[in-house]
């Protein structure tokens, strides 16, 4: 299409003006109306997830590369740690067996109903946020292996986040540390109630209900299981003192997450996916794609 | 605009360049980098590709993609502010091609220090939204961090991008 000079020269003297004007008012707008972007998004990590992954591979590699390197030259030390663990496992195995077999006998003398049963799905992660201001993962797992939202990310050392972004291929994980994080959490021990609250900084805030309860660095921090959305009794970290806050360092590494289990505790207290409405364009515009078909 | 006289002995995969190398770089920050002692916060590459390209190419990086790399961007990494990387990098390309006669035919350290210059501004831009959003001011730790890694990491972003700035003549060929 032609388009005369003058017209032209004004197109290009407004772009500048009409794109910040744009981002500006969708990044104020965002906070508010966040659901229309998460159907976006939520298309967009799908798609991009082959990409991401396959783009990610040498990274990994190339991280392990280091890691094995690092470990080669620790490796005498290392040994000489993992004897004296093993040694105390082995006593707590002792003692786990012996609980096991008396933690039997008392269902079978009480006639316990179990819980239902939790199953677990291994997820790789493809993204990280890298934000200043943003703590959370994308995972390469999603509604097609079954996972929903709200569900717990682990990892073998404690808790890592929840999922709140759902696709069928991926699944967007807020960790502990994000400043949008708020977990309901006990002291080990104590049964002190709390909250903990992330501030995007690596150690999350410990807030408690009552002030003056006496909490001491090293005490264990674990889910409290109110609210319903994880299950009483995960562990998070230990108490560290930092800045006169009680902050938390969590067992899991989050900085360098490479595997999360994503747990099913059966547990609902999120909203499920079906209670969202969807906005109209785009719910609109599937199912004319879902007819095509 | 003086930059558009040489603008047309490019082919159309050269001329592309830019873009895609921005867009690239965009992706490239979202990667999980599990290096050690890196820590959770990845530089800012997309900021590198616009910087390089304002100062260098701007009449190849037109203002709709720094728009669309800004926004894939906040689409990907899961921020509620989701044209904020778009208004920052717009910004700072504004700012960059309005300064580029300082930087063209300098020395790199040069550059390097107008590119401190824009992170600092682009990071400190970030802050200052983000904590009147979140009407609370924020760690600026994580920031402060983030310009420095960033600044640290450019000479690698920008070796990548003048790779591919040399490379766009046989492009066209």
């Amino acid at each position: 299409m032609r388009v005369s000079a003058p017209v032209r020269a004004t197109v290009q003297r407004l772009t500048l003006p009409f794109l910040i004007f744009i981002s500006a008012l969708l990044a104020v707008l965002g906070k508010a109306d966040v659901l229309l972007f998460d159907r976006v998004r939520v298309v967009l990590a799908d798609t991009l997830a082959p990409v991401l992954q396959v783009a990610g591979e040498p990274i990994v590699t190339a991280s392990k590369a280091i890691g094995t390197v690092k470990d080669i030259a620790s490796v005498y030390r290392q040994n000489e740690e993992l004897k004296l663990e093993n040694q105390r496992l082995l006593q707590w195995q002792e003692v786990a067996r012996r609980l096991e077999s008396e933690n039997e006998e008392l269902r079978n003398l009480v006639k316990f109903a179990p819980q239902g049963a939790m199953s677990s799905v291994a997820a790789q992660v493809i993204a990280d946020s890298g934000g200043a201001f943003l703590r959370n993962v994308l995972v390469n797992v999603g509604r097609d292996e079954g996972v929903t939202r709200g569900q717990p990310a682990l990892t073998g050392d404690g808790l890592v986040g929840r999922v709140i972004e759902l696709g069928d291929r991926t699944a967007r994980i807020l960790l502990l540390t994000d400043i949008n994080s708020h977990i309901p959490v006990v002291v080990e021990g104590t049964h002190e109630r709390a909250m903990l609250n992330g501030d995007n900084s690596d150690q999350p805030q410990l807030v408690y209900f009552q002030p003056k309860t006496p909490v001491k660095p090293g005490d264990r921090i674990v889910t409290s299981g109110s609210g319903g959305v994880f299950p009483p009794d995960l562990p998070i970290g230990v108490v560290v003192s930092a800045n006169g806050m009680i902050r938390v360092e969590p067992y899991a590494d989050l900085a360098r997450l490479e595997m999360v289990r994503i747990v099913n505790y059966g547990l609902d207290g999120v909203l499920p996916d079906s209670a969202i409405p969807e906005p109209l364009s785009i719910g609109r515009s599937r199912s004319r794609a879902t007819s095509a078909r | 605009m003086p930059y558009s006289r040489n603008r047309d002995y490019f082919g159309f995969v050269a001329r592309m360049v830019p873009g895609t190398t921005t867009i690239l770089f965009a992706l490239l920050s979202l990667l999980p980098f599990h290096v050690p002692s890196f820590g959770s916060i990845a530089p800012g590459f997309a900021l590198m590709a616009v910087f390089h390209w304002s100062v260098y190419r701007p009449d190849l990086l037109p203002l709709s993609v720094v728009f669309f790399a800004g926004l894939l961007l906040d689409l990907l990494n899961g921020t509620p502010y989701v044209g904020l990387s778009a208004l920052v990098l717009l910004l700072v390309r504004t700012g960059v091609v309005t300064q580029r006669r300082v930087f063209s035919h300098r020395p790199f350290s040069i550059l390097w220090l107008g590119f401190f210059g824009a992170a600092v501004g682009a990071f400190a831009l970030e802050w200052a939204f983000v904590s009147l959003m979140q009407v609370h001011a924020m760690v600026p730790r994580p920031f402060i961090f983030q310009t420095l890694i960033t600044t640290a990491c450019f000479p690698i972003g920008s070796y990548l991008l003048a790779l591919a700035h040399r490379a766009m003549p046989a492009l066209s060929a």
